[in-house]
């Protein structure tokens, strides 16, 4: 009798507990689909958790319009690759584009948008910036660009007009500003080495750019596989090699004690106006100005070589979109997607954000901080950095930081070139 | 959870190694501070020898430090505006205070309804791995003689040996199918993911309390049901607090789990949450520290609260 009874109130307390942690999280937690009211509900997964309050407005207004879709904002991004494994991905997406993302683009994760009215409002030149990294099923079209950044060599206008500098149009040019500085014993660039991958977004980066085919050049050792050794035509040591001079030239304008600082640090320094420039893309503007409201910048392309046609700036393609294959709220997701398309979401998205437009109709860029580099974007005169070709096994930004360190390019070259040939090796790349 | 458990291991060595001397001195305190009232006891007190040890309370004011400091920091730092952030060495105190970045933080995570979540994740993973665990170990230890039980307990005892990351993706497809893609999945993880090290704890535990308690008790007809919740349990107490502690911190404080687990955004757990304020390239500081702070506050109750049973938790799982 006893024993029962003990049995039987333990089986209760296990049950109200149990029903206690499922029910209230179940019942919050039905999934997103067409509710018994009629609304479908997306899932909107966004790279930038600095943007959640721009698209919550942007949803607001997007709902208003369309009652009968309701949108739910993720910005756990870690969560993009689990969902993919429960196979309940989001239904519209938001990512930055480069390597790891074109991977998926390869497996065919998302749908094609080829169709959709509101993906002919692209500029083709920024369309190709996501095509040229490879296509699903050879012509789809697997995202569309929503936002670029142009990244170059951010200026102090106070430093240069005090030392009546103008901006720089060729490599020579930009070596005799750097000089005057330097005499006037300012700090030409400011270098944070101790983050390599400044290193590899700036110096190398913008080097490569603008002396060599990028795009291309990866397209050719990408297509060579793991056949690549380092006498073939293709290699890092007969493309790269020429460039690297150059390279270790910006990286020795640096102040002094440059390997000590890192991100955070140059961006309050340059705010203190320590140094006459930065190469960051504009990203490093807010948190320049919050240091300082007062400060003057500006943005011009790195001239890498003599001749001020080949001039080009590096772009980034910060966000694209994209719709999830398999989804079964397609008809909403286009709808929502469209919307965000629209040039009122797109252009004012990319004005607050001191980045570029990539409709056909962009307005022109008025902000003194980027309009430096609008012509160059207008007319696509840009590469996407070779730091983001690189497969994330390959520890580029490590390599380039060793070789800013101890300026040994052949070192650099044959590392290089054997990692990528393993790497190659591992994973057919 | 099998991270959870190898940090849990030297967590629970290390800071016994360091209260025990605190714990000496405070009973030797104990005398002298209660009767400062009276002059008699206090000059016997001195004349026993109670002598301060000074090196060891150097010591132990500079191990307290290592709290104290990077607490003031998120103090601080909750407070700064962004342009306070970026001036001076970072250890001044902000002036003016900047009270409205709590409010700012509150509304930006969506506080309470995230709140909500880890406080409920984190209730009921602690009264499960209480549960399972102290029942596992029960019947562990008293079936020792059998083969079964032996097994069991190797067979619990190995899962300690699989790195968590390793399964973390069959993970997420198995809780998928299951449904328990949300908080409650999280739950039945964090207690699964414990009960390994827990057991351990609980099985060195009872195997300390004498059979004949439990004789005696089956002498007057109780079953081994009301053995374990009148006699065991009770007597269980302190490694009940440690296991409580341990599960309390380790699901309080998960990230990775409810990141890649929990599928509906507005269930996800604050720690999660908190990363709205870390961009790619630029970090918000002041809004990260207070949302940090608002989600540190009742790990500092509990433990302000709890601090005996801490301490005292916290040696007998030292003592295997």
């Amino acid at each position: 009798m006893n024993a029962l009874l003990s049995r039987r109130s333990l089986f209760k307390v296990a049950g109200v507990a149990g029903a206690a942690a499922v029910l209230p999280l179940t019942g919050c937690g039905s999934r997103a689909g067409v509710g018994t009211d009629g609304v479908t509900t997306l899932r909107f997964m966004q790279n930038k958790p600095e943007v959640v309050a721009y698209f919550n407005q942007v949803i607001k207004d997007f709902e208003a319009r369309n009652p009968d879709v309701r949108v739910v904002q993720d910005y756990n991004e870690g969560n993009f690759v689990p969902s993919l494994v429960r196979n309940d991905p989001p239904d519209v997406m938001t990512r930055g584009f480069a390597k790891e993302t074109a991977d998926f683009v390869h497996k065919g994760i998302f749908a094609d948008l080829t169709g959709l009215p509101a993906a002919s409002a692209i500029d083709p030149k920024a369309q190709e910036l996501v095509n040229s990294w490879g296509r699903y099923g050879q012509d789809e079209t697997s995202a569309v660009p929503f936002s670029l950044a142009a990244a170059g060599v951010i200026y102090n206008r106070d430093i240069f007009a005090a030392h009546n500098v103008a901006v720089p149009e060729t490599w020579d040019e930009f070596v005799a500003a750097c000089g005057t500085f330097k005499a006037a014993g300012i700090a030409p660039i400011y270098g944070t080495h101790k983050d390599s991958w400044t290193l590899r977004q700036g110096a190398f980066d913008y080097v490569t750019g603008g002396t060599l085919d990028v795009a291309g050049f990866f397209s050719r050792i990408y297509a060579k596989g793991a056949k690549i050794s380092q006498d073939a035509p293709e290699s890092f040591t007969n493309n790269f090699g020429p460039a690297l001079p150059q390279i270790l030239q910006l990286a020795a304008f640096a102040q002094p004690g440059a390997e000590t600082k890192n991100y955070a640090d140059g961006n309050a320094a340059f705010a203190k106006g320590q140094a006459a420039m930065y190469l960051q893309g504009p990203w490093a503007l807010s948190p320049i100005i919050q240091a300082n409201k007062d400060i003057k910048l500006g943005t011009f392309p790195l001239p890498a070589t003599n001749n001020p046609a080949d001039t080009k700036v590096r772009v980034n393609v910060d966000m694209v979109l994209s719709i999830a294959r398999h989804t079964p709220r397609r008809e909403a997701a286009e709808r929502f997607l469209s919307y965000l398309l629209t040039p009122e979401v797109v252009n004012s998205y990319n004005q607050k954000h001191a980045a570029f437009s990539p409709l056909k109709a962009a307005p022109a860029v008025v902000d003194p901080q980027i309009s430096g580099v609008a012509a160059h974007m207008a007319e696509g005169r840009y590469y996407q950095g070779a730091g983001t070709y690189f497969p994330p096994s390959v520890p580029m930004n490590n390599y380039i930081q060793s070789l800013v360190y101890s300026k040994d390019s052949g070192r650099f070259l044959a590392d290089v070139d054997a990692e990528w040939r393993r790497v190659a090796e591992r994973t057919a790349i | 959870m099998t991270a959870t458990i190898s940090t849990g291991s030297p967590r629970g060595s290390g800071p016994s190694a360091s209260t025990r001397p605190s714990a000496g001195s405070s009973r030797g305190s104990r005398p002298s501070a209660g009767s400062a009232g009276s002059p008699g006891k206090i000059r016997r007190s001195s004349r026993e020898g109670y002598k301060v040890n000074w090196g060891l309370t150097v010591l132990m004011l500079l191990a307290s430090l290592t709290i104290i400091v990077p607490l003031y920091f998120t103090v601080a730092m909750a407070l700064k505006s962004a342009d306070q952030i970026g001036t001076g060495t970072g250890l001044g105190w902000p002036n003016p205070m900047h009270w409205e970045n709590l409010a700012e933080a509150f509304v930006a995570t969506n506080f309470p309804a995230h709140f909500l979540s880890t406080a409920l994740v984190t209730v009921f993973s602690v009264l499960g791995s209480l549960a399972t665990s102290s029942l596992a170990a029960y019947a562990i230890a008293r079936n020792w003689n059998r083969k079964f039980f032996r097994g069991s307990f190797v067979y619990l005892l190995s899962a300690m040996f699989i790195p968590f990351p390793v399964i973390i993706l069959p993970l997420i497809k198995q809780t998928a199918l299951l449904g328990l893609d949300n908080p409650a999945g999280v739950v039945f993880l964090h207690v699964l993911g414990g009960i390994s090290f827990n057991t351990l704890l609980y099985i060195a535990f009872v195997r300390a309390i004498p059979a004949e308690l439990e004789e005696s008790a089956r002498m007057d007809g109780a079953t081994t049901w009301q053995v374990f919740r009148k006699i065991i349990l009770p007597l269980l107490a302190p490694m009940n607090a440690t296991v409580g502690i341990f599960a309390f911190l380790g699901s309080w404080n998960d990230f990775l789990l409810p990141q890649m687990m929990i599928a509906d955004p507005a269930l996800q757990t604050l720690p999660v949450v908190q990363m709205l304020f870390q961009g790619e390239f630029n970090t918000d500081y002041s809004l990260a520290f207070a949302s940090y702070l608002m989600a540190m506050a009742p790990t500092l109750v509990v433990y302000i609260l709890s601090q005996r049973w801490v301490l005292s938790g916290v040696m007998r799982g030292a003592v295997k």
